[in-house]
């Protein structure tokens, strides 16, 4: 396996970019271990690090001083259709992020100077007929390359140092399947995991495993039907057509060699099978291993457990959100994963169920779901027709698919819910796979207020495993993006509208907040360079949840660009 | 319903894992199959719940992500034109889906529609 810097690239990479920060000379090549150790100066994944806490522990930014947070610099991609979505990483002050079309740069962490730019030539004829498109959600970075999906079926290996492509490898047929990807990849141990679209759109949603030296495949793992026992939880073929996926990327547990993921749900969205989804409707039976959390071998791609969340998901609250909290409580190795739904999973390191909560006020799909067998207890199964009771939560989820953070010296998660629901009518419908796929949704529906009033959105602040509340900030539209937190007992929140808040940890106290001109809805993080500590965060509005907020909020919505965004990094002055 | 397992797919399929370089990876999934063989009169109050409904909401009755298509005051060539080539970011593109006269059931469609009775 390669790897670089050898003293020869590092001098050259030097000689090239003089600008760059002094700590880059001394940088070791990232690599599992590295991302293990883990670095308060750097963000290595696209979650942080492996725990995924969405965590800095950079304290210079803190509760005393954050009122004099101001705009550093801000890097502007270009063609932002349907916003700006990713979430930077960071390594050696040089900060790596994608825009939409899978636009890739490498910045001066300091400065915002561009050091590269890699902008690939993608299938636009192909795009142009896709929904969940063109953003891009990331890069991962390791072996001394930066990693990205497209949107017609491909993941690039740039080189770190230049952003020239060092291998560039077709792993969906994009132009049949009308799918690609969107989710940032996931570097371990040599291998590079990236997992298609999939969903509503017909499919074998599948999650692979490149080697992150040559490029080549070095697995594939089917959500839908991707085992024989699986394959028995499909009635009348219906595999073949099943959706799943894995759109976000998830973690790597070292100890055991696991790659978690989670699935998306399958097509159609909702069914018309009524409470018999056994043996009738669209899919008869479970649908594994859709709406659910895997764990995979990272060398092989097999299949070493699962839970699935939602048996036979009929209302799209899929487990594709890719947060998965490693958590060390009382002696215990934990993992904490949200669904779609606001239901939040609590599970051993073998997805061994431990408990469940939940996040939202306004949630129906389910009376309850059993917090010891996992057990979905009076689930609204639909025959075709009017729904005479709105579905709650809306469509967009509970939770949205960006993540929340954990901050290990509160002990608390800080984790958004969203209070919308839906009416709906459902239709039977066919797939439709010539001449390419199409969306199935199986249904016309339309946002509705819950019954508790507005829709609203709020951050919690509470205990991951518990779910006990310490505190809440509400917000008029549900914020959509990530949130941040750091050691110096801060929480970032950039809302809908486009404003971003600092709170106060512990108390929720508003402490500071800036307008960053458009609605966010990526990710935020937090490094440093040369011993200064920057917050960056990507604003630019747009995409299938978004896209609601103009005709159902009006406001500062109306004249909201989906076309647009841009990178803004803030420090202390 | 009938759903075919294309054979040639699951020889591509059995193909591809010996391309290192993974080239094909045509999934089985895709049985020879369509919503409405070309020619064939097109359902679309179920086309409307299958791929248009997520943006034109209660079949075209009311906005959403995209305009509300009642009523709409466009002329069927403009409407025949976006459904053909969308608009980026906005609507996907359904020239290579739907033939013209397929199209024209669609328009038609458009121009029935009437409030819910429901
Ligand atoms: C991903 C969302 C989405 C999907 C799916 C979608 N549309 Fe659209 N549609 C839009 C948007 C947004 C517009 C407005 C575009 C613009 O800005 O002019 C639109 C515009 C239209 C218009 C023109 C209306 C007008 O007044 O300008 C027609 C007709 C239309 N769509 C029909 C369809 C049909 C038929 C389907 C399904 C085969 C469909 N759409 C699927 C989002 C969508």
């Amino acid at each position: 396996m390669l790897r670089l810097p050898s003293s020869l690239a590092r001098s050259a990479a030097l000689a090239i970019g003089a600008t760059l920060a002094a700590s880059q000379a001394f940088a070791q090549p990232v690599d599992t271990a590295r991302i293990q150790a883990g670095d308060a100066n750097d963000w290595l994944t696209y979650h942080g690090s492996y725990r995924s806490y969405h965590y800095s522990p950079l304290e210079q930014i803190n509760t005393n001083n954050v009122s004099n947070l101001n705009v550093a610099w801000i890097h502007i991609p270009g063609r932002s259709t349907r916003g700006l979505q990713s979430t930077p990483v960071v390594a050696d002050g040089v900060l790596y992020y994608t825009g939409s079309y899978s636009r890739t740069f490498a910045l001066n962490g300091a400065t915002g100077e561009v050091i590269w730019s890699y902008i690939p030539e993608l299938d636009e004829a192909l795009i142009s007929r896709q929904t969940h498109s063109p953003y891009n959600r990331g890069v991962a970075i390791g072996d001394g390359k930066v990693y990205v999906g497209t949107m017609d079926g491909r993941l690039i290996a740039l080189d770190m140092k230049t952003g020239k492509p060092a291998w560039d490898t077709k792993l969906v047929d994009s132009a049949k399947l009308t799918v690609g990807f969107t989710g940032a990849p996931l570097y371990a141990k040599g291998t590079v995991i990236i997992g298609a679209q999939g969903g509503e759109w017909p499919g074998r949603g599948p999650i692979f495993g490149v080697d992150a030296a040559t490029g080549a495949k070095k697995w594939e793992f089917d959500t839908v039907a991707g085992t024989d026992e699986a394959m028995k939880t499909w009635g009348n073929d219906s595999w073949r057509t099943g959706g799943g996926g894995g759109w976000m990327p998830g973690t790597y547990d070292a100890d055991t060699n696991t790659i978690w993921w989670g699935t998306a749900n399958p097509a159609p969205l909702y069914d018309w099978s009524g409470a018999d989804f056994k043996t009738q409707g669209a899919r008869p039976g479970d649908n594994l291993y859709t709406s659910s959390v895997i764990g995979l071998d990272a060398d092989t791609g097999k299949l070493k457990f699962y839970h699935q969340e939602l048996p036979h998901d009929t209302w799209d609250f899929d487990s594709a959100v890719g947060e998965f909290l490693m958590l060390d409580r009382d002696g215990q190795k934990l993992v904490v994963h949200p669904n779609k739904s606001g239901y939040i999973f609590v599970y051993d390191r073998n997805a061994g169920l431990k408990n469940v909560w939940r996040i939202t006020q306004n949630s129906n799909f389910v009376k309850d779901i059993d917090p010891k067998t996992g057990e979905l207890i009076g689930r609204r199964d639909f025959a075709a027709g009017k729904q005479s009771e709105p579905l709650c939560p809306h469509i967009s989820g509970g939770v949205s698919w960006n993540s929340g953070a954990y901050n290990p010296k509160t002990g608390l998660y800080y984790k958004l819910g969203q209070e919308w629901c839906m009416t709906l009518t459902v239709s039977k419908t066919t797939p439709i796979t010539a001449p390419q796929v199409q969306l199935n949704i199986g249904a016309d529906f339309k946002i509705a207020p819950p019954p508790s009033g507005e829709i609203y959105g709020h951050l919690d602040a509470r205990d991951p495993v518990t779910g006990a509340k310490k505190w809440e900030v509400r917000f008029p539209e549900p914020p959509l993006a990530s949130v941040l937190s750091t050691g110096g007992d801060l929480v970032f929140v950039p809302d809908s509208r486009g404003t971003l808040h600092a709170y106060n940890a512990e108390t929720g106290a508003e402490l500071w907040n800036h307008a960053d001109g458009t609605g966010h809805q990526g990710g935020i993080v937090s490094y440093a360079v040369n011993g200064k500590q920057y917050i960056a965060v990507t604003a630019g509005f747009g995409g299938m949840a978004s896209d609601d907020y103009a005709p159902t909020f009006g406001g500062v919505y109306k004249s909201m660009p989906r076309d647009d965004g841009a990178l803004i990094v803030y420090s202390l002055k | 319903m009938t759903r075919h397992a294309s054979s040639s797919a699951a020889l591509a399929l059995a193909a591809s894992t010996i391309v290192a370089f993974a080239q094909l990876s045509i999934k089985p999934a895709l049985a020879q199959q369509a919503a409405a063989p070309a020619d064939a009169p097109l359902d679309v109050h179920e086309l409307f719940a299958t791929t248009c409904g997520w943006c034109h909401s209660d079949g075209g009755r009311a906005a959403g992500k995209g305009p509300q298509l009642m009523d709409t005051a466009r002329s069927d060539d403009f409407i025949r034109n976006r459904i053909k080539n969308g608009k980026e970011g906005a609507m996907p593109a359904f020239g290579q889906v739907f033939n013209d006269s397929q199209i024209d059931s669609i328009i038609a469609y458009i121009r029935g529609l009437k409030p819910d009775q429901g």
